[in-house]
């Protein structure tokens, strides 16, 4: 009985220890719940990269992050996934359209100089001067007062430009962003001091694309293109419904269980109530330590777990239920429906969480937020629908004769009778002993 | 300590041609549409599957007003003339009424789906057009892409998952109970997976639903929880067994255990099926589908432990010690 006691406390100490992290530690929530993006963008090699490298990918990523931090947006990811795929979540945003085209863009800037194709038509050729060979660019405006890109380069970039124009005075350059043509100004003298200045043409650029390319610019070109393969955008209005359908789905879930498990099984439905209750507190303190990111799928995976964490409780009821009708006393009837159902809940869970396992690592991200509140859910209700269970009913009910049946929803009549116990010495030794 | 006064309630053994046609009837409209799907849709799938696999972009707008099906045709006119071939259209009607402290002011939604739109299309910025000039002020709640090659590749990946799954579970089984009980949960869990495939594949002809990554996660658990329910019959025929293997017939053992067993199997998927139920009627509208699956997976599942692996235990006992005991 001792043991029995402290292991009550140690029960207590758990679910006050949970509440505590409940309150003090925040609710990570997925994007699905609070509204944002998530893209999956694919690098696709090009005639100088042929082959997608760690260090490419490294590169990309690198370049990616700078530009999803320059959005301003806390609690950015940007996350390789796979041999050529960045996974990218930006919480929180109503229009993605503009971050998407932010991010997606490579930002390629490149100079250009006259010259001939094959069949003698004028073409574009390059110049081996690039975006690489920036320092830094600033948005400025000319004497006209139009917008214009101004662009400082960097020491070898300054000897190159200035090389550049002194061979070509009198002819085009050619500036691309993006293999689009910017601007082709007339080289009237050669440029030293490295700064050049991108004017949009004839029409002039408007306030917006020039911010634009600065912005770009300064983030750095990506070092291969990349495409956005996946999509997913939650508004906010959504993402608050669903929490508060699901908080609601998980209410009133979790109150019918509870109702359902009274009425069948009285005061070890009770027990098995708290125990479950318990069970919540604890699972939803797990989630806020490790931290899991809840998503709707996984809040399914959650409310899933809640069936089956109330099953063990189930056939251990139904199991010592069914001793009691054989006519052992109470402490072995309830002894021994814990121990026989304990292979039927261990196997039955083992199964769930080799398919959580496989879930996990084979998944996509939604698929995996379910099967870790699923497997973490399940790995929990061996502890709080067995320990708890266990703990609370040798408390309550000790180990004198059962005198009011109707505690565990049986007829008087129905004791004893009807079966023929055949207890085996072994087993009076294994049930009959408080421990 | 089987009980012998009692009535047995259920009787796998005496009626195991009953169990047989009765899966077969439960399997068979879902076998027939898979069929017909496969015959009949171009990418030759048994089940119309949604943009997770095939690639394409799905835009869903809420709405302030409650809509009906008379818009469908009236908005997939309006977006042909976009452009767009086929536009697969659905309306979802958003049950606000019972959930006064949502704070939505979103009735309806209707998802519309395309083919993948790249990131430099105008395609959403005109659709978002058409819907304003028939409607007040409609929201672009989400937006899901899917690019061609990652569907594939999902798919790929999906199926893997799967064929893995089974592969742990029949090892596990076999190394705890022997291999023939582990081909009987199997047996079982495949015919589990076929009655929803099936069913799916039936509510993709009539009512377009498709089916996505979440679909296949609900049919892992399907798996899991089959496994699981056919796990704890098993159990108890194994110890039944133990005990009385020289007193009684295996068919006497199975029909003795599966009756034991029976208020637990049906008590169990009763508070599972309460909670998914609360998350189909009350839950959000994106997860319905999901749900909707768990909920026929858990259904088939207890019947088939119930009635289906258990009669196939025994069947193959009876075949493998001609004459047959019972």
């Amino acid at each position: 009985m001792k043991n029995k006691i402290i292991m009550f406390w140690v029960i207590v100490a758990i679910v006050i220890a949970s509440v505590v992290v409940i309150f003090t530690k925040p609710t990570k929530l997925g994007l699905d719940l609070v509204g944002g993006s998530r893209l999956i963008l694919e690098a696709e090699t090009t005639e100088s990269i042929a082959k997608i490298t760690p260090e490419v990918m490294q590169r990309l990523q690198f370049a990616i992050e700078s530009r999803v931090n320059k959005l301003g947006v806390a609690e950015t990811v940007v996350q390789q996934v796979g041999d050529k795929r960045l996974l990218i979540e930006i919480p929180n945003v109503t229009d993605l359209k503009e971050a998407k085209a932010f991010i997606g863009e490579t930002a390629q800037l490149e100079f250009k100089k006259e010259g001939k194709a094959a069949d003698g038509s004028p073409i574009w050729v390059s110049t081996g001067l690039t975006g690489q060979d920036l320092s830094k660019s600033i948005l400025s405006t000319d004497q006209s007062g139009q917008w214009v890109v101004s662009l400082e380069f960097n020491a070898a970039g300054s000897k190159k430009f200035a090389d550049l124009t002194k061979a070509l005075v009198g002819q085009q350059m050619a500036i691309f962003f993006d293999g689009e043509l910017q601007s082709a100004p007339v080289i009237r003298e050669a440029i030293y001091g490295g700064k050049a200045q991108i004017s949009g043409g004839d029409s002039g650029f408007a306030y917006d694309e020039a911010e634009r390319m600065v912005n770009l610019l300064n983030a750095g070109a990506l070092p291969v293109p990349a495409k956005i393969v996946e999509e997913n955008t939650v508004g906010p209005t959504l993402g608050a419904d669903s929490i508060a359908k699901s908080r609601n789905a998980g209410i009133i879930g979790l109150s019918a269980v509870i109702i359902f498990m009274l009425i069948f099984y009285r005061v070890p439905g009770l027990i098995a109530d708290i125990a479950l209750i318990i069970y919540s507190l604890i699972l939803f303190a797990l989630f806020k330590t490790i931290p899991v990111t809840l998503t709707l799928a996984g809040i399914a995976g959650f409310i899933l777990s809640i069936g089956m964490a109330v099953d063990a409780n189930i056939l251990i009821f139904e199991r010592t239920k069914e001793e009691l009708r054989a006519g052992r006393n109470l402490f072995t009837a309830i002894n021994s429906g814990f121990d026989r159902a304990f292979t039927s809940i261990f196997d039955s869970n083992m199964t769930t969480i080799i398919t959580c396992a496989i879930l996990y690592m084979l998944g996509t991200s939604i698929v995996k937020g379910f099967a870790l509140t699923l497997a973490l859910g399940v790995m929990v209700s061996m502890f709080s629908a067995i320990t708890v269970t266990k703990n609370f009913m040798h408390l309550i009910f000790g180990t004198g004769e059962l005198k009011y049946p109707a505690l565990f929803g049986l007829r008087k009549d129905e004791i004893g009778k009807g079966y023929e116990a055949t207890e085996t010495k072994r087993e009076k030794a294994r049930f009959g002993i408080l421990d | 300590m089987i009980n012998t006064d009692r009535k047995h309630l259920v009787h796998v053994v005496k009626y195991r041609w009953v169990w047989m046609a009765l899966s077969a009837l439960l399997l068979f409209p879902g076998i027939f549409a898979m069929l017909y799907s496969s015959l009949h849709y171009s990418n030759h799938a048994p089940l119309k599957v949604g943009i997770d696999y095939t690639g394409g972009t799905i835009l869903q707008y809420g709405l302030e007003q409650k809509i009906g099906n008379a818009d469908l045709t009236k908005n997939r006119q309006a977006l042909e003339k976009l452009g767009i071939e086929n536009p697969y259209i659905q309306i979802l009607n958003v049950n606000n009424t019972q959930q006064k402290n949502t704070k939505s002011q979103i009735n309806s939604i209707i998802s519309i789906r395309t083919k993948f739109i790249d990131k430099d299309s105008t395609l959403p910025k005109q659709i978002t057009e058409v819907l304003s000039k028939e409607y007040q002020n409609p929201e672009l709640i989400s937006v899901s892409s899917v690019g061609p090659t990652l569907g594939k590749e999902l798919f790929k990946n999906s199926l893997i998952a799967i064929a893995l799954a089974v592969l742990g579970i029949i090892a596990y089984l076999s190394f705890r109970f022997k291999f023939d009980y582990a081909l009987a949960a199997i047996l079982g869990l495949i015919h589990d997976v076929i009655f929803v495939c099936g069913v799916f594949s039936i509510l993709g002809l009539v009512y377009n639903i498709q089916i996505d990554g979440l679909f296949i996660t609900a049919l892992l658990t399907v798996i899991g929880f089959s496994v699981h329910d056919t796990i704890v019959v098993f159990d108890r025929i194994r110890e039944n067994l133990r005990y009385y293997a020289k007193k009684m017939t295996f068919g006497e053992i199975v029909d003795a255990s599966v009756n034991q067993t029976l208020a637990r199997s049906i008590n169990t998927s009763l508070t599972t099926l309460i909670t998914l139920l609360a998350l189909y009627f009350f839950g959000g509208v994106t997860t319905r589908d999901f749900v909707l699956a768990m909920i026929l997976g858990i259904a088939i599942g207890t019947y088939s432990s119930i009635f289906f692996c258990s009669m196939l235990v025994d069947f193959w006992n009876d075949k493998k010690n001609q004459p047959a005991v019972s």
